[in-house]
């Protein structure tokens, strides 16, 4: 029986283990390689690192005059971002999502129709939006022959430093979107009818069914949502790199560029410990607010 | 039980087999055919001139070059990065010239040839940039500071011969729209003033299309590619220099850095819209394609204003232009080496390596290189040999020892300091008038002085 039990452990150690070791590889190691690099000074190429201990994070946070504001600005871009892309992923996907619960005509194609964005969205898109909102793109066209010449941006939507970041944060949102529809689409699919009924039959008025009955219930889904995207906001900066380069004058710089310029924007110099620091600062926030949302789930739910 | 051994054989023979195959696969660089040379580069106008230059080095030598390119800049120093952990490196590689050959030179990726580079072959450069891949002492000396990026390189030591050379502060501008707008393109800006007279006249006659473009999108080019000319102009060399000293009362922040600002700021009602969001390529693109009738960059810019469809004979182009009542009444324009040929640290085939850059830096090959890439050699040509485009261009160059400006003269930046931040200061100014002169001098006051307490 013993001898039975130790192989079928055996068996079971032997199927986790190209797993395991894959994790160990790939996880483990890098994310120690990583750590080790946020303590050390190195440009990636030298024979040496340097070892600085906790200098690159005592340096990014407050210490280095020419560092820390750096940081810091882009940590408040970042932080607007975190509030933006959520809000409108919510505030748009929420409503889309219970007019799409709603109707029978063509709800197949609209759920396709709204889904797009998430299923094109990437770099070429990206490009695609930087060539329509342009000086000369097809946004300030449109405006201009409905008549609406005084919202047209001469210097283009992304070259004035006023509407850069919400018009960063707008096409974040755009891409997110889809993501909140399907969400909400499923929660709202997996309400009991009879409870709605019950509403309706006490006579509560359709905005205070929803207001009342579906917004509480699909509470968790909204922090699932809003989790989603403060992650995206957080971390994500392709969209920064590629349409604005954290420009005009560095207004749209946000965390994670800041990380991606020093690991391979700092003309070879050894800024890479300061990238892993930052990088790792960023984990710990992301951590904190996982944590957040952990327990807000469990106290609604 | 034999058909499960004889599984067993065939598996052991599939794995040998598979295990062969992958050992050879890697080994490749390393003892494979030593007539077979692997050449890496990071601009992909390069690679059919260095192919056309391969197909004929192999009929002299019996030696085949194999030319991949890696674009964009960063995704070329991954490659090394990667490849060079991984002892899986090509033969020979095309590097930026003057720093990025003395970082991995430093690193030991790149081999230290200094002693094949004998009296004729350096004699064959142009001068001025023939020992830009050799280290001096003061190259030396800056790389023992904790912030340089160089460390590990040895005074004496020479890890690239120059490709291509040029310089930045050169401004193109369309004919068409110059005459459009009655100028004459044939008598190009002499004074800064000039040049502001000729931008406000094109800009004139079409508001839209007929503005300065750079790529401000890499914040640097305003800063390193025109504002630091002017000010060179302007003040001279040892007032040029000052702005980056220590001293605040001549460092940025003083009164000479205003009055160059200030010279500086007269540009911004002329900027192209929306110039601030293009990159280097976008920025040259709009010029050739009429959507900017001005355009700044560097002698390489000719190559891309032809690869984007425009014909070369359909601009002008002069060096940015000194202000009148400076120090300098003609702004003469230093070459320095823009990118080198290095060659592997690991590679056993250093013999072929040396025999395939002495080729491509022979006046032949050098001539048909230029021509095929519009990019100035590195090797010294006659204008026969470069071409009617390339040719008249080397009349923008001075010698720094007469006082042109240098723009690989960086000794006297702090070790520390960033041109990124001071490239974005400048831009809050010009183009997007967020800031003025007097701001944006005590901006870059500050970023100057805390780049030296570093």
């Amino acid at each position: 029986m013993t001898r039975r039990r130790l192989r079928e452990s055996l068996t079971g150690y032997a199927f986790i283990l190209p797993a395991t070791a894959l994790f160990a590889l790939m996880g483990v190691y890098t994310v120690g390689y990583g750590l080790l690099l946020s303590l050390a000074r190195w440009n990636g190429f030298t024979k040496d690192w340097i070892w600085v201990g906790l200098d690159n994070y005592l340096d990014i946070l407050y210490r280095d005059p020419a560092l820390a504001p750096l940081v810091w600005d882009a940590a408040l871009n970042t932080g607007l971002v975190m509030v933006g892309v959520p809000v409108l992923a919510v505030v748009a996907g929420l409503p889309i999502a219970l007019a799409l619960n709603r109707i029978r005509l063509l709800r197949n194609t609209l759920r396709t129709v709204y889904f797009l964005p998430f299923v094109t969205t990437g770099i070429a898109v990206f490009y695609a939006w930087t060539y329509v909102l342009q000086p000369q793109g097809s946004l300030n066209a449109v405006l201009g022959a409905l008549g609406l010449g005084s919202l047209q941006q001469p210097q283009g939507f992304l070259g004035n430093p006023t509407t850069a970041l919400p018009t960063l944060i707008a096409v974040m949102a755009w891409s997110s979107i889809p993501v909140a529809i399907l969400l909400y689409l499923a929660a709202l699919q997996s309400i009991d009818g009879e409870i709605l009924d019950a509403a309706t039959v006490d006579g509560a008025s359709t905005w205070r069914v929803t207001t009342s009955v579906i917004w509480p219930l699909l509470r968790p889904t909204t922090a699932a949502v809003v989790l989603l995207n403060l992650r995206d906001a957080l971390q994500g900066f392709q969209i920064f790199l590629i349409m604005t380069n954290g420009g005009p004058g560095g207004t749209t710089n946000v965390l994670g560029l800041q990380a991606y310029k020093w690991a391979f924007f700092s003309d070879l110099r050894p800024t890479l410990g300061l990238a892993s620091a930052l990088g790792w600062v960023l984990f710990v926030v992301a951590v904190l607010l996982a944590g957040v949302n952990l327990r807000m789930l469990r106290s609604r739910t | 039980m034999r058909t499960r051994r004889l599984s067993s054989k065939i598996l052991a023979t599939l794995a040998a087999t598979a295990l062969l195959a992958t050992a050879c696969g890697g080994g490749d660089d390393a003892s494979g055919d030593a007539t077979t040379l692997e050449m890496w580069t990071f601009k992909q106008a390069h690679v059919e001139p260095l192919k056309a230059a391969a197909a004929s080095f192999e009929q002299q030598t019996g030696i085949t070059v194999n030319v991949t390119a890696y674009t964009p800049d960063d995704v070329y120093k991954s490659k090394l990065q990667t490849a060079a952990q991984s002892g899986d490196l090509a033969d020979v590689f095309e590097v930026h010239a003057a720093g990025e050959d003395f970082v991995l030179g430093g690193s030991g990726i790149l081999a230290d040839f200094a002693s094949d580079v004998d009296g004729a072959w350096r004699g064959r450069f142009v001068e001025g940039v023939a020992d830009a891949g050799k280290v001096d002492e003061a190259r030396y000396q800056r790389s023992l500071k904790p912030e340089a990026p160089d460390a590990g390189i040895k005074t004496g030591q020479q890890f690239s011969v120059p490709l291509t050379i040029g310089t930045f502060g050169v401004v193109y501008a369309n004919k068409s729209m110059l005459e459009a707008a009655g100028l004459d393109p044939k008598k190009t800006p002499t004074t800064w003033a000039e040049f502001i007279a000729w931008l406000k006249a094109v800009h004139a006659t079409d508001a839209t299309n007929g503005g300065l473009t750079v790529g401000l999108k890499s914040p640097t080019t305003g800063f390193n590619w025109m504002l630091e000319p002017l000010a060179y102009a302007y003040l001279g060399k040892e007032r040029y220099q000052a702005l980056f000293s220590k001293d605040p009362a001549k460092a940025w922040g003083s009164q000479d850095g205003k009055a160059v600002l200030d010279l500086y700021h007269q540009v911004t009602p002329y900027w192209t819209p929306g110039t601030q969001n293009l990159s280097i390529d976008d920025a040259d693109r709009a010029f050739a394609q009429g959507k900017s009738a001005f355009d700044l960059g560097g002698t390489f810019t000719l190559s891309a204003i032809k690869q984007n469809g425009m014909d070369p004979s359909e601009v002008v182009y002069f060096g940015v232009p000194a202000a009148a009542g400076g120090a300098q009444d003609k702004l003469d324009l230093a070459p320095l080496a823009l990118t080198g040929l290095s060659i592997s640290a690991q590679t056993e085939k250093t013999d072929a390596a040396l025999k395939w850059l002495k080729y491509l830096t022979t006046e032949e090959q050098a001539g048909k290189f230029a021509q095929a890439s519009l990019d100035l050699p590195g090797t010294e040509l006659g204008a026969d040999l470069l071409g009617p485009d390339l040719g008249a261009m080397t009349g923008i160059f001075g010698s720094a020892a007469d006082g042109a400006y240098d723009p690989a003269d960086v000794s006297f930046f702090a070790p520390a300091y960033v041109d990124t931040q001071a490239g974005e200061t400048l831009v809050r100014m010009s183009p997007l008038n967020q800031s003025d002169p007097d701001k944006t001098n005590r901006e870059l006051g500050s970023i100057v002085a805390t780049s030296w307490q570093g």
